[in-house]
This record gives C-alpha cells, structure tokens and sequence, in this order.
C-alpha cells in the first residue's frame, strides 16, 4: 500500500530467466522521477545468477588458498605477548637456524614504511609493541610448519609499559601514550560539523532528549580468511595476489613498498583471486601483505602468508567502536530542531579507516530527517586495543543507532507516534540538506509506509511483543572519498559476437560481476553469457578507487554502459555502411543488427563483426570509458554534496521479549529500500538478507570481546556471529524511483541492509517491554537487568545496570 | 597442526594394547570434533591417534525387553540418537539435548562417549544423562568397571577414567511409570552454540499425576563439572507439582549452583537462568508424564 502511485514495488516479480526473449517487465510501470520511461529492457531488471555461482558451489573457483606458484615459501607473523612495552632485545638466530627457514625479519630489518590513513603503523614494530597484534618478526620457510616451528625459537625479551584500554581514560593528561612522538591519545583529526544555532534551537525546543549510547567491536567474519602471495621477478617487479577490495590504491600502497626497498621506477601488478567476502575488511592494505612483500624480497622466491581464522580474529580490524552522546529536540508538531552529538572513538593503537568514519557518520547525523541545527564532534583517540576498519555501514550503523533510539525516545516525549513523527521529518526528493547533500531522488516517506504496512503496525501485540522503525540513508551514486571517485572500463568485442569486459570494478561475491554483464548486454542486445566480465588483474583492468561505499554498481556501472555507449555506436556505425541504411533505423537486439524497415535486411552481429574484421582495412571494435562522476570532496567545513545521489530505507521489527530471560527473539523483519531501480532483484534481495543479518548480529550477540587488549573469543565457537539457523522471516519490499544519473536509474544498496537494524530493534524491545538499551550488543543479560531495575528490583550483590558486583548488605 | 599416525584396532583389547605400547604419546579418538580443536591448539599433542570408531558394537540405542534398561554404545553418534524412534519416544530429554549439539555436520561425526569424556561443565550430552541416573561402563587392562555417571567428572576437563580406559557404554537405568523429562540448552544462537546454561529434568509422577515420587535434575555450566540440584530434588518429591513449587524449586537450584563468571556469561544471569528454566523445564516434564501416562512401560 503505497501513498501514490509513483513508486513501485518490484520484489519476487520475476523468475530466474537470463532469456532477454521472455519479459519486459518494466514497460508499463510508472516511474517517479525519469523523464524518458524505460522502454525495451531485457535483462536489467531480471533475477539473474551470480555469474560463477556454480563454479562456487561445486567448489571449482580459486581463491587465496587455492594459488601456488613454483618455489614458492610460506611465511608466517610473531604477534606482540603484551598490549603495550618496550621490545628490549628480539634473538632469532636460533630461528635462522632450523632448516627450511629462509628469511627471518624483525622490525629492526625493514625500510620506513608506514601503514594506514594516517602513517602511523609500520608492518613490522621495532623498539614498542602497542597492542597484542602488533607484529614483531616475520619468517619465510618451506613449509608452514617450519615456519610456524620458527616463530617458536624467536626469543623477545619486553619490558611491559603501563597500558590504557578505555579511550576516556586515554584522553586524560596523565594517560600513557600510545605513540610517544604524537604527545597525545586525541588524533589530530578534528571531526567538526556545525550549522545553524543549536544553542537557540534548543532553548525553542518543546522536547529534548538527551542520552549516552554505545557501540562495540564487531568484526567482519569472511568465510575466506586472509592471505597474499608477493612474486618478485628477475628484474623486480612485483605481483602481489591478495584478496583486496581497492587493487588499485594496493597497488600504490605496494608500489610504496617497493620504493622503500629502494627499488626505483618498478611495476606493480595485483592479481585477485576469487574473494569469500570483504564487507570493508579488504579496504586498506595490511602488514601481512607488506611483510610477503618483504619476505619474498629477501628471499628472492615467492611467499604467500595465509591467516589461519584464529589469526583473522586477530589480526584484521573490526568496526569502529563508538561512545555516542546525542541530544535532539523537536518542537509542538513533533518537527525536527536540532541534533547535537558529540562521539568518542576508540582508535586503538594504530589508525585505519576506523578512525575516518565520522566522515560518514555526518551524513545521517545532518541529513538523516530534516533537521535546521546540527552539531557534530567526534574524537578519535589511541588506546592499547585493536584497531578499526572499514565495515559495511562504514560508521553509519553506530550514528544510526543513537540517532533512531533517540528519535524513538523523541516521539514518545512528543506523544507522537514514531510512525508518523517520521513522516513528519523524512526527507524529500529535490532538496539540499544544509551539509550540502542534492538529494535527487527520494522514496524515504514510501518506504516507512510500506515497512508499517508489512510489519503490521495495526495488529494487535500479544503480551512482550513489540514493534520498532529505524530509517537510514546511505550514499547511493558513489562517494568522493579520494580526489577521484572514478572507474574505467575496458571493452572489445570478439568474431563471434563475444564481448570481454575490462573493469575496474572488484566482485567479492556481491555480484558486481552479474550486474556489470547484465548492463552491457542490455546495451549491445546481447544474451547474458555473451558478456566475460574481467575485474582480477591491474594489468588488464583499468584504475577504480575501490569496492566501497556501495558504489560499484553505480560507478563501476556507469563506467561500463559508458564503454558500451561507445562500442555500440561503432557497431551501428558498420551495421548501417554494411546495410546501406541510415544509423538511426538500427537497433542492436538478440545478438543481430536489426533494420526494422526490411527484416531481411536483419544480420547476425558475428556475421557483421567477422565481415568488418576480414575486409581490406579491417577492423576489430573495441571501446573504452572512464566514469567519474560530478560529486564532491567534503570540504574543510564537511560540506559537499559526497554522491551522485542517496539511498533511503526503512526497517521495521517485530519482537518478543522473554521478561523472564531478557532473550529477543525476532519474529518477523521488513527491510524496505529506495534504490533508484533493481538492476537485478534477486542479488538485490540478498545483499538486503545479509546485511539484515549482519545487522541482526550487530543489534544481538556480536562482540568481539577485549579484556585488556586481548581478544577473548578469536573463534567462531565464542564469537557469537548468526548461522543459517538464526536466520529470521525477511521481506525486502525494493520501491524503484529510478535515478536519473544511475545506470538504468540504479542507486547503491551494498550496505544499507545492515545501517538501520539495531535501532529498530532496541525501539521494537522497548516498545514491546519498556526498557531502553543503549549498548551494544543487546544481550539478555542487559535486557534482564534493565528489566529487573525497571522493576525496582534488584539481583542480589549484582547490580543490574553496571552488571557490577555490589555489597548486599 | 601437529601430524600423527591414526591407528585403527577393531577390539577393544586391541586399543587398549596400542594405548600402551605408545604410553605417553597416544590418544583415542572417536568422531574428533573435540579431539581435533585440542590438537589444533596445540592442547594435545599426540603422535599416535588411535581410532575408537571401528570397533564392533551396536550401532543404535537398546532397550534390554526384560530389564527395560537402555544401553548406549559410545561410540555412536548424536545424530543416530537424534534419529533413534526409541529415543524420541521414551527419552524425549535426551532427544532435547543431542538434536541442538553443534549442527548436523558436528552430530553426524561426534559421539555420545566423547561428549562424556570430554568432561566439560556445557556437555549437552551428559545433562539428561545425569538426570536419567546414568552409569558408565568403564574398559582398562584390569577389565571392566562401572560408575554412575554423576560421579564421572572430576573437574573441567577431568574424569575418573584412568589411563588408557576406555568408556564404552552408557547405561539408563527403568523409567518409573508416569517420568517426564525435559532439557533445554540455554543459548545466544541457534546452532554451533554451547550451552550459557543447560537444565535437564526428569520428574516421576504418582498417580494422581501431581505429587511427584521422584525428581531429577541435571545442570550443566552451573559448576566446574555437570552437576545434580539435589536440595531442589528433595524439595519436590513428595509435593505437588505447580507453578508454586516449581519456582521455588527453581529458586532453591539456584542457590545451590556454583555459577561463575566467564567470557561466555556472568554469573548472575546464570543463577537467573537456572531459577526460570528449572521452573520451565519441570512444567514440560509435567505435560509430558502426562501424555505418556503409563506408555514409558511398553515401547
């Protein structure tokens, strides 16, 4: 039940068919914001497969662990025993001895390289270690055993230092420093967004409310554990194959390497095997990568190191933890005044994206509901912990959390339903948001609708059921992180009618591949398995910044219509010479040129291709396209408009509590999403299921525990991620509003699925029970002990909202 | 992970005389799902594997027709429990426990023995085995012995079993007519969970169907081994049973848990969960002596 009749609704409409012949699905439906209503459409819009699902399934496809090359060694990292000292003397000369061992590295051995956003981390430490990842020695060996036996004779002597793990405690003067030479725990990296007057707004406001919400370590949990292999060549140059989302700034990052080595003016090729998931793990490159490098330099053979999934616990990077402490206040009509939230990040002992979130936390901290006054301040500070990355969301699901819980809060204060004190603010289509946001096209106000619907907002609750909303925007038409938020495409087309596309673009299982295919052959009327979309090789592909921001399908998909366009018009070009009849009576359709005029005239494309290749002069068509969309870098006041255009969703949940346990169970799951237009509903559909899940697992049982630095659970056994049985009843209502700069009206939805969960989560507990949890994960054990205290009572010698032992007497 | 040399006896003589002639440097193995993580992390490590699996012996649950006592090999695995008619019937609170053991993939290798001699507080398996009053069969070079299962653990990790035993059976004394028994395993996920808290109970009813002659029950992750809350046991036999009781049943199993603190749980939360799901476990014992009124004795 939509509110009008512009939007759409296109889930489960279609069969599996990759059959252009079968289905036009799209032709009569209205569109909201397209000028020209799509006509002809084949395959965009089809359920089809993930390209090489079956090589998956059947086990056939390659990833990390399945590369070899000949010679190759297997190298293996000494981690730090301690979260924070000085390294007093590292002795590896047994190490060196055992046979098999060709190369043992410390810090001491390697060049100046640093890590990370900010260049604070060295692949391997020498003098300190600051957490217990911190890398201490590495070894090459022929064989992983030997190389693991190595570690073992490697004697470091520390002397432990006073260590801070809580990032309040860490801000204070007389904290010990994680960097000594950076004089400060605060980073130097001031996340301020103001505008308006927040002060006055709140002095207007008829309700404020005003809270502290939390948000932990979660981590990624790819089935495909890490690895990389770097090759040296005669002449050195480097190929490096490794499981990256961003092959071209590793290849940069490589090349830096490479450079510290002293080796001047050297290639770098990133070969990507196939990838068993990324979610942002992959968005930065790690010390195992650089210390192959260096392994494999000394050793002058290749060294692939694998992480065991202990080690992948342990040595990648989780989400951004996040203190979070929001105010808004709205006035009588439940209108939106101000938002002022100010954030503590626990940076851990080095800096990677973690620490850059807050870049994007802005985006639904101003744009998220229209609100005139917003303040933002984020610290990012150094402790002895982990350190953060990219994660799905990228710092979006944290701010989310605590604005939609205080929303929900919000709503009640103002006795307004939270239904419709969302209405009453969603943004709308064709407006700028004060931090410089165009938003486009924008279908927030169905999607709540819908999601209300569908969830049964007007059923009636059985007792300890509970229904939450939480919406969410997310950028949707790339983000201009880096100066360039391009992708280049590559495309030439064989004697047969078979095209070999080039992209930037990196599939790690999200179907960037599917979905590139399925635009070019709507472009050029061929059949899906016409299209052999190549994505694996810096060598063959050209540059892309990177598989983040849910921007691929977008950008890397502009990118490749775009070459399409081009090769396109080459081939209407030969068609028409070859036809004798005017360029604009051809069209490209089911593998022919087709002259609508005289159907004889038809002519199979090989035909054509084959007919243009072998003539006097011949020629073979080939095409290139380079994207780069008209967005804009945040500028030194974070305003610009950061993507082409945004993606809007709203979820709601239906819950019931267990009063006796605090136990959640979910019992049903409506996830509903603007996303400009499904270039393929069923990959669509499951990058919504997961992120659900993911979220689901944000929301309930995920944390990666750290007792004084140290991960507790670096196994699945503890880590408490969801398992297919934990799966929940999901509807992904996809409402289509068809983006005028997307491909085929196509916004970004690699994220949102997992933005908004754990907010409509906490808001359907508290509707359906009345407490409020405010940290994540949402535990039983916090939802008994909320209980308990709004009960007024107490567990005895536990207090049941610290968790803390107390005195009973 | 460390290699070794798997062995595979076909008696249980001939384990045993393996175990011995690599003393020290052995270890038996059955399905390998608990055997294989220690190996891994390097808690065991072992030259000789010697494998339990192919040694003859019955490859389902027997019900003795005159004893009605129930013999479980050791050997065989959760899922041909999960999957046994017998104990789906008449020992609904062992098939509570077995068909939630890690996934199907873990239940169709691991085995009932090994859950035992594994020894750890959260083994699933031994809860309603403690509950049903179990005994173990127990073979070494000085012959057979047998020990009730209660008396089985020692400490995490740790069981009477001396070197080179072998625990080759499971034996389950006659159910009293009119017996329900019930087990939940308390967890934050659905599968591959351990339990933060398992219950096993078993209640035996007169026949009125209220009074109850006869109360087990089994918790697990409540002390450093499985162990029975017998103060709560007494105080229901010979009551009656109901909301009332059961709950303070409960609250009395509570108090008697060793619980502590653990990355997995605090302990708090878990004397809570024994309270609430002894109370729940006994209202499904409850409904189930009831459905089986007088079926326990002619399956």
């Amino acid at each position: 039940m939509l509110a009008n009749g512009t939007t759409k609704i296109a889930s489960k409409l279609a069969p599996t068919i990759n059959d252009r012949h079968l289905l036009r699905i799209y032709d009569s439906a209205p569109f909201k914001s397209c000028e020209k209503p799509m006509t002809n459409v084949y395959i965009v819009g089809q359920r089809v497969s993930k390209l090489a699902a079956a090589e998956k399934a059947t086990g056939r496809s390659k990833y990390i662990q399945d590369v070899t090359l000949p010679g190759m060694l297997h190298g293996k990292i000494l981690y730090s025993k301690y979260p924070h000292a000085r390294i007093v003397n590292i002795d590896t000369s047994r190490a060196k001895k055992l046979q098999g061992v060709r190369v043992v590295l410390t810090g001491e051995d390697i060049p100046a390289i640093r890590m990370g956003v900010y260049k604070d981390n060295p692949p391997l430490k020498a003098g300190k270690v600051r957490s217990y990842r911190d890398e201490v020695a590495a070894v090459a060996a022929t064989d992983p055993a030997i190389a693991e036996e190595a570690l073992n004779l490697i004697e470091v002597t520390y002397e432990a230092l006073p260590a801070v793990f809580d990032p309040e405690t860490a801000m204070q003067k007389d904290a010990p420093l994680v960097h000594e030479a950076h004089k400060t725990n605060i980073l130097k990296m001031p996340w301020k967004l103001h505008y308006g007057d927040v002060d006055a707004a709140r002095k207007e406001a008829a309700h404020i409310v005003e809270d502290r919400f939390s948000a932990t370590w979660v981590t990624h949990c790819c089935l495909g554990t890490s690895g990389s292999i770097a090759d040296f060549d005669y002449d050195n140059h480097l190929t490096v194959y490794s499981n990256t989302q961003i092959p071209s700034l590793a290849q940069k990052d490589f090349l830096g390497t490479v450079k510290a080595l002293g080796l001047k003016n050297r290639r770098v090729r990133v070969v990507k095997p196939c990838i068993g998931g990324a979610f942002g793990s992959k968005l930065d490159t790690y010390a195992y990568e650089h210390v192959a490098i260096l392994l494999a330099f000394h050793a002058r053979k290749p060294v692939r190191i694998l992480f065991d999934r202990k080690e992948e616990f342990i040595a990648t990077s989780t989400r951004q933890p996040a203190i979070m402490d929001i105010a808004q206040g709205c006035d009588e009509n439940g209108k939106l005044l101000f938002r002022d939230i100010t954030m503590i990040l626990d940076n851990g002992a080095y800096t990677s994206w973690g620490a850059t979130t807050p870049s994007v936390m802005m985006m639904p901290i101003s744009t998220l509901y229209r609100v005139p006054n917003v303040r933002y301040q984020a610290s990012c500070v150094y402790t002895n912990n982990t350190y953060a990355q990219a994660m799905r969301g990228y710092g979006n699901p944290q701010a989310t959390f605590a604005i939609e819980s205080s929303i929900d809060m919000l709503a009640r204060a103002a006795g307004i339903d939270p239904v419709e004190f969302r209405r009453i603010n969603a943004n709308q289509p064709s407006e700028v948001s004060p931090q410089g946001f165009r938003i486009t096209t924008c279908g927030l106000t169905e999607c709540i609708d819908r999601v209300a619907h569908e969830i049964g907002a007007d059923d009636v609750k059985k007792k300890g059921e509970g229904i939450g909303y939480a919406s969410l925007i997310h950028v949707g038409g790339g983000a201009r992180v880096y100066k360039s938020d391009g992708c280049g495409t590559l495309m030439k087309i064989n004697d047969y009618g078979k095209v070999d596309v080039f992209t930037g673009a990196t599939d790690m299982g999200q179907g960037a591949d599917t979905v590139i295919a399925q635009l070019v052959a709507e472009e050029l009327g061929l059949h899906i398995d016409d299209i052999h979309v190549i994505h694996t090789d810096t060598d063959v592909c050209p540059w892309d910044v990177g598989a983040h921001a849910s921007r691929t399908t977008f950008i890397a998909g502009n990118s490749a219509l775009g070459a399409a366009k081009k090769l396109k018009e080459q081939i209407v070009k030969i068609a028409s010479q070859t036809l004798d009849v005017d360029p604009q009576q051809i069209e490209l359709n089911d593998r022919m040129a087709i002259f609508r005029e005289d159907t004889e005239k038809n002519i199979d494309l090989g035909k054509l291709l084959r007919k243009t290749h072998f003539s006097p002069g011949g020629n073979m068509l080939m095409a290139e396209y380079f994207y780069d969309p008209d967005n804009e870098n945040l500028g030194r006041d974070f305003k610009g408009n950061l993507s082409m255009t945004y993606t809007f969703g709203t979820h709601g949940a239906r819950v019931k509590v267990d009063e006796e346990t605090g136990k959640v169970e979910i019992l049903n799951y409506v996830a509903a999403h603007d996303v400009g237009r499904a270039i393929n509903p069923m990959l669509l559909e499951g990058q919504v299921y997961g992120g659900v899940m993911m979220g689901i697992g944000y929301a309930l049982t995920e944390q990666v525990q750290l007792e004084k630095g140290e991960i507790m659970n670096p196994n699945f056994r503890d880590y408490k991620v969801l398992t297919a049985k934990d799966t929940v009843p999901i509807e992904a209502p996809i409402l289509e509003t068809t983006d005028p700069d997307g491909p085929y009206g196509a916004k970004g939805i690699g994220e949102p699925g997992c933005v908004p969960t754990a907010p409509a989560i906490a808001n359907a507990i508290y509707d359906a029970v009345g407490v409020r949890i405010k940290d994540l994960p949402i535990t039983p054990e916090r939802v008994l002990a909320a209980l308990k205290r709004k009960k007024g009572i107490d567990s005895c010698g536990i207090d049941p909202l610290t968790e803390k032992e107390y005195d009973c007497t | 992970m460390k290699p070794f040399t798997y062995l595979i006896p076909k008696t249980l003589d001939e384990a045993i005389s393996l175990f011995e002639s690599h003393e020290g440097r052995s270890a038996y193995i059955a399905g390998g799902t608990d055997v294989l993580i220690k190996i891994k992390e390097r808690k065991l490590l072992p030259d000789y594997l010697i494998s339990l699996k192919h040694i003859l012996g019955p490859d389902r649950p027997l019900l003795n027709a005159d004893t009605k006592e129930l013999y479980i090999s050791a050997f065989i695995t959760h899922r041909t429990l999960e999957r046994s008619t017998l104990i789906q019937r008449t020992y609904p609170i062992l098939h509570d426990a077995v068909k939630n053991i890690g996934s199907v993939q873990i239940r169709n290798t691991a085995t009932i023995g090994g859950n035992l001699v594994n020894a750890v507080p959260s083994a699933d398996g031994a809860i309603p085995l403690i509950a049903l009053d179990a005994s173990v069969n127990i073979y070494g070079t000085k012959g057979m012995r047998s020990i009730d299962l209660i008396h089985f653990f020692l400490g995490p990790g740790q069981s009477v079993l001396e070197k080179g035993e072998i625990l080759t059976e499971i034996v389950v004394p006659p159910l009293l007519p009119r017996t329900g028994g019930a087990y939940i395993k308390f967890g934050r996920r659905k599968a591959m969970e351990l339990p933060l808290l398992g219950v096993g109970m078993l209640l035996s009813l007169d026949e009125d169907l209220a009074t109850c002659v006869k109360a087990r029950i089994g918790l697990g992750v409540a002390a450093p081994t499985p162990i029975r809350a017998f103060s709560a046991e007494r105080f229901l036999k010979g009551r009656e049973v109901n909301e009332q009781t059961l709950t303070e049943a409960g609250q009395i199993a509570a108090d008697e848990a060793r619980v502590r603190d653990s990355i997995r749980g605090v302990a708090w939360y878990r004397r809570e969960l024994v309270g609430v799901l002894v109370k729940r476990m006994g209202f499904t014992c409850l409904q189930r002596a009831g459905l089986k009124h007088g079926d326990s004795e002619d399956v």
